[in-house]
């Protein structure tokens, strides 16, 4: 159930940010100090959601996006390099993740409103941090410039002293991204989904290759295989 | 639904008023119907159809935020609950200091019967004699060889598939009874052979959906074509809920009428003490109706009736009616819960292929240290079990990598794609005892939008509770270890695993049946012992509560009563 799934993932969350935060400052920070984090002025939403009992086979997003042309397009930029392109899937910038990001920081709900209280400084902060070291916007900077930014947050053991809040936007943003990247048609090509798809007769169970894997696990860890078929 | 009609229900004289259309009301006019009884169905909620209603097969990139749940969709976007979920606009319920629990209620046609489980294991022969057996809480009055006919019938014509185990207190349905289970995914059944090398059975689940197809003229209902979450409504009716079964099965006899939007407020009584019909509020504009009927069934949830039952007071009961035992509101009970998850590798990168199947896991973990708690070897007296889980879902706005998410570019889609499908969790339902802590009453101060007083909840757990919790994380760790798995669930004492009361939605307890006017609220018909033409059916009515998830046995006591009501009016007896 749905709610099962809430359960796990802040499990997970939990576990994910307690082993994120728990290994300390590393090294010095080798580029002078981070951008100041500025998160003063995030306006909250007020507008109405869609309600206790809305229509479910005519789903529509009723509160109006709230990220400018420039915060979209850094948002396509981080995408593409948060999940490029490979032979299963385009990039992320190609899919419409920037809307989707708009439209969750921009819910009138209480998670979602906390994320925009870190997405909104996060996509600044991206653009101060590159120029202090550029003199450039995020979005003006080459590719590489762009990695040199994402590298000071995006890895859990290597976090510089002073980008901890950052840090904690990039993980935020990686997290939001994933979910977004996923549960678009793309993605679920990618990663393998092949239900949502009504079927007659009874459901067939694991076909012969996946109990041949299971079996094989099974053995490896001294447990009883299953007789195949 | 077909029929609904607004309010008033004019020229309909009903023989039987029924408050509520869930899992025990919409069994109670299937019951008194089928036996001639001209019946009205007051619903609270507002007409719901979940063949046009609900988002069969859609996607979640089709809902805003992808489907996640939210204050105004608690269970997510899809989910059937309509206009209801932990708090309802206008109805709200208080805390007393110290206590949390939670109360989620459904406001449609059909009641919560639309979103729910669907695991519907019997409550087997120790599940009804608990105190006599261990001393704790209160025997029913009633036997399980009493209601077994009842499970059998009630399977059926709900439609159960599964398999029978043959495991101590685990009873059997009768040959003929279930239809075939699914086969297992293969997450399900790693943990059957961790769980097998550590004696721990895991077998076929009962679920109330279809495999086989039901033929009947007014309620035709397909098998599951294995695609969409049961939560969301079943447009097909393979999964079991009262709006493509018992109502419009009852529907069809032409001895019932069905009010939405209908919230009862009180039982009305005569000079004698007898019911003589209800009070009820047009939820769309607040005007009060009543309606006149011979017997008054109360089917409204455990608490929701407790609470009519409260605001029904008069001079002779101020206590509330048929409160003479004081039992009302008492005995509040839920289900034990906690989840532990796993990541396990040897699960990673496994060869793909459609995992949907039926909503929950094809198989289950019953309880199986019976023999050992009779004999003082466990630390707590009442049994659990659990609800597995584990496959390639269909993604969601929790899409995550197990906590594992690191770095970015395409390490990160490779991790996404390693760990999709490779994590288990083990969900631990348990028996509370009841206690004298846990209880409902009227809150002094606090009223619902009609001006009514409203629930104030009181809750507590015993360690009876939190040593079964302990004992149930301690159990799916092993196993997790077993099948090489890495726990995710972070290491944390019972008092703190354990969910808060409510939050199973298995609330029952507070209208309790038993052998005694003196410590009961009714007999073993659900009959209250003060007034005669006035029956509860729904959960409220449990003396005890088995871990087993209740609604089956809401359903087979509702039919056992009704039948039991009928014969008495038959008789002439009201």
């Amino acid at each position: 159930m749905t709610e099962i799934s809430r359960r796990v993932t802040l499990a997970w969350i939990a576990a994910a940010s307690a082993s994120a935060f728990a290994a300390g400052p590393s090294k010095a920070a080798q580029n002078g100090s981070p951008s100041p984090w500025n998160d003063a002025a995030v306006p909250p939403i007020t507008v109405p959601g869609y309600g206790h009992d809305p229509d479910l086979k005519a789903a529509a997003v009723p509160w109006p996006l709230t990220l400018n042309p420039h915060q979209r397009a850094i948002l396509r930029l981080a995408a593409d390099l948060m999940l490029p392109a490979d032979a299963r899937s385009p990039s992320g910038g190609s899919l419409p993740l920037d809307a989707f990001l708009d439209e969750w920081i921009s819910a009138p709900y209480p998670q979602q409103q906390q994320d925009r209280a870190l997405i909104v400084p996060g996509l600044a902060w991206l653009d101060e941090e590159a120029g202090r070291r550029l003199g450039l916007d995020f979005v003006s900077a080459s590719d590489a410039q762009r990695r040199a930014v994402f590298d000071t947050v995006a890895f859990r053991d290597k976090v510089l002293p002073g980008y901890e809040q950052p840090a904690q936007f990039f993980a935020r943003l990686r997290g939001l991204m994933l979910a977004g990247f996923y549960t678009l048609p793309e993605g679920i090509a990618d990663i393998g989904y092949l239900g949502n798809t009504p079927l007659s007769g009874d459901y067939p169970g694991p076909t012969p290759e996946a109990m041949a894997n299971l079996n094989a696990s099974l053995i490896k860890l001294g447990l009883k295989p299953f007789s195949p078929g | 639904m077909t029929q609904p009609k607004s309010l008033p229900h004019g020229g309909f004289e009903p023989d039987v008023v029924i408050v509520g259309s869930g899992a025990a009301g919409g069994m109670a006019a299937y019951a008194l119907t089928r036996a001639g009884i001209k019946t009205l169905v007051l619903e609270a909620g507002r007409d719901y159809d979940p063949v046009s209603e609900s988002a069969m097969l859609k996607w979640n990139h089709e809902a805003p935020l992808r489907a996640i749940s939210t204050p105004d969709k608690q269970f997510g976007y899809y989910d059937a609950t309509a206009g209801g979920g932990w708090e309802v606009p206008g109805e709200p319920y208080v805390n007393a200091p110290g206590t949390t629990f939670r109360w989620w209620r459904s406001r449609m046609l059909g009641g919560r019967t639309n979103h729910w489980g669907r695991h519907v294991p019997r409550f087997g022969p120790y599940d009804f004699k608990g105190k006599s057996r261990d001393g704790f809480g209160a025997d029913w009055p009633i036997s399980y060889e009493d209601v077994a006919p009842y499970y059998d019938r009630t399977e059926k014509l709900i439609g159960v598939s599964g398999a029978n185990s043959g495991l101590e207190n685990h009873p059997d349905s009768s040959p003929g009874v279930l239809q075939p289970p699914s086969k297992p995914r293969v997450s399900e059944l790693m943990i059957q052979a961790a769980a097998a090398d550590l004696g721990i059975p895991c077998v076929p689940s009962h679920y109330a959906i279809l495999t086989r197809a039901i033929e009947h003229r007014h309620a035709p209902r397909q098998a599951c074509f294995y695609a969409t979450p049961c939560g969301r409504g079943c447009a097909i009716g393979a999964a079991f809920q009262t709006t493509t079964s018992l109502l419009p099965m009852a529907l069809g006899t032409g001895k019932l009428r069905i009010v939405t939007n209908a919230m009862v407020s009180r039982v009305v009584t005569d000079a004698r003490g007898r019911a003589k019909g209800v009070e009820y509020f047009d939820r769309t504009t607040g005007s009060t109706h009543f309606t006149a009927a011979r017997v008054v069934v109360l089917a409204a949830s455990a608490c929701e009736s407790a609470k009519i039952l409260f605001n029904s007071h008069t001079a002779q009961s101020p206590q509330g009616l048929a409160n003479s035992s004081g039992q009302i509101g008492r005995s509040l009970m839920d289900s034990t819960g906690t989840d532990i998850f796993g990541h396990i590798p040897a699960l990673e990168g496994r060869p793909r292929y459609n995992e949907d199947g039926k909503d929950n896991a094809h198989l289950y973990i019953p309880f199986w240290l019976y023999k050992e708690q009779a004999a003082g070897k466990l630390d707590f007296p009442r049994a659990y079990h659990y609800e597995i889980g584990g496959r390639f879902e269909m993604p969601g706005a929790r899409f995550g990598l197990a906590g594992a998410e690191d770095g970015y570019g395409l390490s990160l889609k490779q991790d996404a794609r390693r760990y999709y499908g490779a994590q288990v969790s083990f969900s631990v339902r348990g028996e509370m005892v009841p206690n004298a802590d846990s209880y409902c009453e009227l809150d002094p101060d606090a009223k619902d939008k009609y001006g009514l007083p409203v629930l104030r909840f009181h809750w507590k757990w015993s360690d009876h509770e939190y040593r079964q919790i302990a004992h149930g994380v301690k159990t799916a760790k092993q196993i997790i270890e077993r099948m090489g798995g890495r726990v995710l669930t972070p290491e944390m004492p019972p008092e703190q695993a354990i969910q808060s009361g409510g939050e199973i939605i298995h609330e029952v307890g507070t209208t309790r049946m038993g052998s005694s006017a003196a410590d009961s609220v009714t007999d073993g018909f659900g009959k209250t012992w003060d007034i005669d033409n006035l029956v509860i059916v729904d959960g409220g009515v449990f003396p005890s509560n088995a871990h087993k998830n209740p609604t089956l046995t809401i359903m087979a006591l509702a039919w056992r009563s009704m039948d039991h009501l009928a014969s008495r009016m038959r008789k002439g007896e009201i």
